[in-house]
């Protein structure tokens, strides 16, 4: 009886399952939008139904464009009634003149029901993924049987594993096994630090025959100071680092700074959020260090144009225009370009949001001018007591305002008027567009200047005559004198500049100056009397009668002439020269539309209550837990240097026209520990990476793989990636045992072929660093941006003109040559041929076999090392026979200009030149 | 099966594979364009427009030969560009009416409203600096300043009436040559080497040649690839140095060292393959045996001291010398040889009248001197070899100058010199099925502006592409989540100058 029942209840739970199981998998889950819907609208109608075209009145690109009515007057989709919505009657139409889409393929049926059922359904919107903010993800659980039970992960180290194994259990595949230590150890430092790991961590991982060291061993190379400089690298990319302007002179300027403090900020693993809030707006922190206003050198990467003839203001826009684009490429990984000139076509982005937009970044002091001001002066020691003392000064004798202006003053020189803002000219022009210059009795006109409490003015200037005076005019040319200045012949016949300054008649109201100079010493109408650079209104230095008063003063125009090291930085606009912003017309500078405030787009987070409507309170929604794209950007963006591609590919797009994620979810897991439980620390999001299984994957792929998965999308092995430039440069160095330790300062010109640089008006050129400079690090060489080191550029590193969020790789002939001839290659042959004959034994099979392991970690195997050998005996016969091509080889005469030597450089340049040397397993 | 046999299968095989594997977005093209659209590629054309004919990029194998969309009139293009802008009134654009109101002031409805890069004030008009005669049959007007390009006439199409919107040299030259006048685009050889690929391997698919001392001003960004694969930007050959850099064998290692050499690296890769099985290795160890290739063919070509007396007459070149007329030799030879894109530069055209250099009476007549010859033999010996036809030979500025003279801050000029002007200039072609002896586009009676066949830089590029097998608006690459095109949203064939 008992036996019978339990017969009975076990069929009847089987078929209760069945039932369940059947039901569960029959019953058709909602249609979604995004994942289904979406796709067909982009591929099919968009071009034609959103954005910039809306034939016939109807746009696909929100919901309210959608169910609004189109031309005809009716609406195209009413939601829950398929029947009798307009677009169901053109998808299924059979005249090819009426049906849609216009003269293309019908859709398919599969693709006319998604639609019909989304409709009925009640048409509903969806968020494209990467703009929904990220929430807490649950772990996947491996199941079995129906996915009734769960399963325990054999394989699974962290809980990205869990994500990938769930993906290639879908798909029938098996994860493979952890690489070999040696490959495993090369992986992981060329991934961390860039370059080989130290001997002794790499000994130290290689002699214990367990695993166990792994996570040491990336723990001491994420405290390595060489991690900071491999991942400023990455960073240098996205902020179109370079060292010089740009464009047609393409001059030198002293950027280096900002680059030293990504390596700082990488090692000092600085969180991303304040990482981010420094490079867009360290100048508006509060009493912010000087390294923040490093920090904001990230933005004046922009290209500078000295070009003579040039409109200063088109240069200026033309740069702000990039900072939003980058701001959006780099850190949001979204295309905002589009919007500049036409609503987005694909993405939720209006017209006039780009310029609410660029309204943040509008409103600074830098003007395209040719010192690329605002510069942040950096004083040594003794000058930053004085300076200390001098803001002292005026806090005692003035107010804590004025202190904080006199601190900024001295320290930038702002805020100025740059004399290249002047119009209205008789005899007097902008010469080549970088100041004014006057002739005699000139006249020129600057407008709106705010005289409110102002009676002193510091200028600078350079006077080519002695004789001249200066007269400074309210609102006429013939109004009312407000300062009378003799302006001296400068030194080194006018050439030099020099800061003065004049007493002001107070006026306290905002007026158009309008600036007259004279001087009868000059007797050529034609001939230039002076130049002015900038002009800077203020009041008189305080503490006038008290006994430091002349000294104090002194101090200060001391600091405020010390020829100090600068670097252009970030500076808001004071109120008084508050710039408005205007939307342009199709994109064009010229034609100025509505004005505009600064705002973020509606479809994203919204912009955080009582912060400052400025790049601090910009920054402070892009670092907001709630926007949906900046910590997706970022782990994207790690993940792409670990694995060689993004979860999402595209990583300057996670819009609806990007490739989508292979792994949704485990992008929205990293994201949320990111920002949540790591609190923004790059290094901690690293380290799960690294530690995963996933990651730890051997790189050899079966045929059957290789078929299944030919890119690498689900991880079931770690892919093999040609190593960056730098990668390889860096490599190459260690291997040879030359590289540099040196981190930081300005950068280095190493070996390059004569002849390279030849930028019109410009006769620098490259001049070879002495001694262990020429074996700095790849990314401390000097970055021209019209020429930029022919062997980066070769393998694939970028002008870095503007923003590259990803390099992608390539494999040509010109690589090939590169690194068999190029005389920097050659070098480091040499030097790793000595290396071999030191360290490697006294037999040529133990020095190749040596240098093998050296390059690779592991030892070589008979073909390979018989190869090798072969080509040694070759060279050796050779050069045993021909004293002068042995000297050739190993450049010069001494004691390594032996034939045993010449034919190991050949080897030695011949092991730099392997696949496995050259990619990263 | 010898041991290259066997690579060559495997590379072939992995070719095929890679071909059909990619990222999901180039697969959905390749289904409608891929291999398929190799062989019919010209059953699409009339009447049924492919949709997009977005090229194969294969990360493996990205300088492969590849045909064009439709059958295109020419299989190579030579690009000179004069840097600094030539003065199209004193070349090609006569204007008497100019000569009469020379030394005048311009009156005011030419400057209002206008913004030029160096006049201030009220400029004085400049007549002609140069003599002009009617030439051919097609009575074309040149100046006495090309006196061997006016014996060939006949074989020119002109076009009058140019224009740009750009007004400095580096983004007027970014214009014309990326489409865009900022940098970061791709420029035009390396659209047309991302589409064609290379004809010959062992050659570069977009050779950029320098001359007059200077690149010009954009840089190197003018041959630069942009957002397109870093492979495809223009390869600079030189002739002082090593003809491509590091195409030498470091000094003591001779050629067949150098093979030995490659071939022991290529073994070793073997190796390699064997255990790791991956494509790229295979590719590797083709790219490795092309280099050396490379390095016999390209000093080859690109020297011009094996070619007879006779063609160093016509073109008035001299081996070892950097000039113009050098590269425009090595121009035909790499055009013979299947190089798809020559793009010359030749610095030192920018007429301002600030020195002697740059003055239209002195500098410019000898620039003039320096091109006139070498460039009609050029066309001359093109048309002797069977080339003219379908090599597409362009000629130009980045913009056009003023029919005022400079008066650069408000000065009198040393020198007769003409600021930068952007309404009107002139560009020729010839060759690559461009009509021969034909004018097209007219400016006003003083040269300000054109007044018919108003062409742009755009225009002049889809004319380019179309000659070359490519419908400019299909032609697009995907960055930044949108297809963009060398000629933006713009652009038309100018099909008046085709023949």
């Amino acid at each position: 009886m008992f036996m019978r029942y339990r017969k009975l209840m076990i069929v009847v739970s089987i078929l209760l399952v069945l039932i369940l199981a059947f039901v569960y998998i029959s019953i058709d889950k909602p249609i979604d939008f995004t994942l289904q819907v979406k796709p067909i609208i982009n591929k099919n109608c968009i071009t034609c139904h959103g954005g910039v075209r809306q034939k016939s009145g109807f746009s696909l690109l929100f919901r309210e464009e959608a169910l609004g009515p189109t031309k005809s007057g009716k609406p195209a989709i009413i939601p829950g009634d398929a029947d009798h919505s307009e677009i169901m009657r053109r998808l299924t139409l059979h005249d090819p003149e009426e049906r849609m889409p216009y003269k293309h393929d019908p859709l398919s049926k599969e693709n006319i029901d998604i639609i019909r059922r989304w409709i009925n359904e009640g048409a509903h919107w969806g968020k494209h993924w990467a703009y929904v903010p990220v929430t807490k993800v649950d772990v996947p659980e491996l199941r079995t049987f129906f996915n009734l039970f769960p399963k325990k992960s054999e394989w699974a180290q962290n809980p990205v594993d869990n994500f990938i194994e769930q993906k290639l259990e879908e798909n029938d595949l098996k994860p493979s096994p952890q690489a070999e230590k040696e490959v495993l150890l090369r992986r992981i430092s060329l991934d961390l630090i860039g370059m080989p790991a130290p001997e002794h961590l790499a000994k130290k991982f290689l002699d214990d025959s367990s695993y166990h060291g792994y996570a040491d061993l990336v723990d001491s190379l994420l405290a390595s100071p060489h991690y900071g400089e491999k991942w400023a690298g990455m960073w240098m990319d996205v902020a179109r680092y370079a060292d010089t302007k740009g464009y047609e002179k393409d001059e030198a300027r002293t950027m280096w700074k900002y680059r030293d403090w990504l390596i700082r900020a990488f090692n000092d693993d600085k969180s991303y959020d304040q990482f981010l809030t420094e490079q867009i707006a360290g100048d508006l922190l509060p009493d912010a260090t000087d390294e923040q206003f490093i920090a904001t050198v990230f933005h004046r990467n922009t290209m500078t144009n000295d070009e003579g003839g040039t409109d200063n203001e088109e240069f200026r826009t033309s740069a702000v225009i990039d900072r939003v684009n980058t701001t959006w490429d780099g850190i949001m990984g979204t295309t905002f370009g589009c919007v500049q000139c036409h609503s987005h076509p694909y993405d939720p982005f209006k017209h006039d949001e780009y310029y609410k937009f660029l309204a943040f970044f509008n409103n600074t002091r830098d003007e395209d001018t040719q010192d690329d001001y605002p510069l942040l002066r950096d004083y040594n020691d003794t000058l930053q007591a004085e300076l200390s003392k001098v803001v002292d000064w005026f806090r005692q004798n003035a107010s804590q305002q004025k202190a904080k202006e006199a601190y900024t003053f001295l320290k930038t020189w702002q805020p100025s008027y740059n004399t290249t803002v002047c119009d209205s000219f008789t005899n007097s022009v902008l010469g080549d567009p970088t100041w004014i210059i006057f002739r005699n009795n000139a006249v020129c006109r600057m407008k709106n200047i705010d005289l409110n409490n102002k009676q002193n003015l510091i200028f600078r200037y350079g006077g080519f005559y002695d004789g001249g005076v200066w007269k400074i005019h309210l609102d006429s040319a013939n109004g009312e004198v407000i300062a009378d200045i003799p302006l001296p012949k400068t030194k080194n016949d006018g050439w030099e500049w020099k800061i003065e300054e004049a007493d002001l008649k107070p006026v306290n109201a905002t007026h158009d100056l309008y600036f007259t100079y004279s001087n009868p010493n000059l007797k050529n109408s034609m001939n230039t009397g002076v130049r002015i650079d900038w002009l800077y209104f203020t009041d008189p230095f305080p503490g006038k009668g008290h006994k430091d008063y002349v000294v104090m003063k002194n101090e200060f125009w001391k600091l405020l002439q010390a020829k100090v090291p600068t670097t252009p930085v970030m500076m808001e606009n004071p109120s008084f020269m508050h710039r408005a912003s205007y939307v342009f017309e199709r994109g064009n500078w010229l034609v100025k539309g509505k004005k505009v405030e600064p705002d973020v787009p509606n479809s994203l987070n919204p912009f955080p209550t009582n912060a400052p409507r400025n790049r601090l309170g910009l920054a402070m929604w892009l670092t907001s837990k709630q926007n949906p794209l900046t910590a997706r950007a970022m782990v994207n963006r790690i993940w792409e240097q670990l694995f060689g591609a993004g979860l999402a590919e595209t990583l300057e797009d996670l819009g609806s026209q990007g490739i989508p994620p292979t792994h949704p979810e485990l992008l929205n897991w990293l994201s949320y520990q990111f920002m949540n439980e790591f609190n923004w620390s790059i290094k901690k999001l690293i380290r799960t990476v690294v530690l995963s299984a996933t990651y730890r994957q051997d790189s050899k792929v079966s045929k059957e793989l290789l078929q299944k998965d030919p890119n690498n999308k689900l991880y079931a092995r770690n892919s093999r990636i040609r190593l960056s430039a730098e990668q390889i440069r860096d490599q190459a160095l260690c291997i040879s045992g030359i590289m540099s330790n040196k981190m930081y300062g300005p950068s280095v010109y190493p070996f390059q072929p004569k002849g390279l640089w030849l930028s019109p008006y410009n006769n620098t050129d490259w001049k070879l660093s002495p001694g262990e400079d020429q074996y700095r690090r790849a990314l401390y060489t000097f970055w021209k941006r019209s020429a930029p080191y022919p062997s980066m550029v070769t393998f694939d590193g970028v002008a870095r003109n503007v923003c590259t969020s990803r390099r992608i790789r390539t494999n040509t002939p010109l690589q090939a040559l590169t690194t068999l001839n190029d005389s920097a290659y050659i070098d480091m042959a040499r030097h790793f041929a000595y290396r071999l004959q030191n360290e490697g034994g006294t037999e040529i099979k133990q020095q190749i076999a040596k240098g093998y392991q050296l390059a690779t970690y592991h030892a070589i195997d008979g073909k390979s090392l018989a190869a090798l050998l072969e080509l040694y005996n070759t060279a050796h016969d050779q050069f045993k026979n021909n004293a002068e091509k042995t000297c050739e080889i190993v450049g010069g005469m001494g004691k390594h200009t032996n034939a045993e030597t010449a034919a190991l450089v050949v080897v030695a340049n011949a092991l730099l030149n392997l696949d496995e040397v050259i990619m990263r397993n | 099966m010898t041991q290259k046999e066997h690579n060559q299968k495997l590379v072939a095989e992995a070719q095929k594979g890679v071909l059909q594997l990619h990222t999901r977005r180039h697969f959905l093209k390749e289904s409608a364009m891929g291999l398929g659209a190799l062989a019919l590629g010209s059953l699409f054309g009339c009447g049924s427009k492919p949709s997009s004919n977005d090229v194969v990029f294969d990360p493996a194998h990205p300088l492969m030969p590849k045909l064009p969309p439709f059958p295109g009139r020419a299989k190579s293009v030579i690009y000179l560009h004069m840097a600094g802008a030539p003065s199209q009134l004193e070349l090609f654009d006569y204007k008497p009416e100019l000569m009469k109101m020379d030394g005048q002031n311009c009156p005011q409805s030419l400057l209002e409203g206008k913004r030029f890069a160096f006049i201030r004030g009220v400029p004085k008009m400049l007549g002609p600096q140069a003599k002009f005669a009617q030439h051919g049959e097609s009575r074309a007007w040149i100046s006495e300043n090309m006196p061997h390009l006016s014996t060939i006439a006949d074989e020119i199409s002109f076009l009058k009436a140019v224009t740009t919107d750009q007004f400095n040299h580096a983004p007027a030259q970014l214009m014309m040559h990326t489409g865009s006048p900022r940098l970061g685009r791709p420029s035009l050889g390396s659209w047309v080497t991302y589409g064609l690929g290379t004809e010959n391997q062992n050659l570069p698919g977009f050779v950029v040649l320098t001359s007059g001392g200077q690149n010009p001003d954009a840089g190197k960004s003018v041959w630069g690839s942009g957002f397109l694969p870093s492979v495809y930007q223009g390869v600079q050959c030189r002739s002082v140095g090593d003809p491509v850099l590091f195409i030498k064998d470091p000094e003591g290692m001779d050629r067949d060292l150098r093979k030995a050499s490659i071939n022991a690296i290529n073994k070793v890769n073997q190796q390699q393959y064997e255990v790791f099985n991956d494509p790229e290795i295979l590719s590797r160890i083709s790219q490795y045996e092309m280099a050396y290739k490379m390095q016999i063919s390209v000093p080859e070509v690109m020297t011009i001291a094996n070619e007879p007396q006779y063609i160093h007459d016509m073109y008035g070149t001299k081996p070892g010398k950097e000039s113009f007329a050098n590269n425009v030799l090595l121009a035909r030879k790499l055009v013979e040889k299947g190089v798809r894109f020559v793009q010359l530069f030749d610095w030192g055209w920018d007429s301002h009248g600030s020195s002697s250099d740059d003055a239209l009476d002195i500098g410019l007549i000898n620039k003039c001197r320096q091109v006139d010859k070498c460039i009609t033999a050029l066309i001359l010996d093109l048309k002797q070899r069977g080339l003219l036809e379908e090599t597409l030979v362009v000629w130009g500025g980045e913009f056009g100058r003023t029919p005022m003279q400079e008066n650069r801050e408000g000065k009198k000029m040393p020198y007769k010199g003409r600021d930068h002007h952007t309404e009107a200039f002139t560009i020729w072609m010839a060759g690559g099925g461009i009509k021969k002896g034909f004018t097209y586009g007219e400016t006003d009676e003083i040269g300000y502006s054109a007044i018919s066949g108003k062409v742009e830089p755009f225009d002049i590029q889809a004319t380019i592409l179309n000659q070359l097998g490519f419908d400019h608006e299909q032609f697009t690459y995907h960055f930044q989540g949108r297809p963009f095109r060398l000629t933006d949203t713009k652009g038309r064939v100018i099909s008046e100058i085709i023949g």
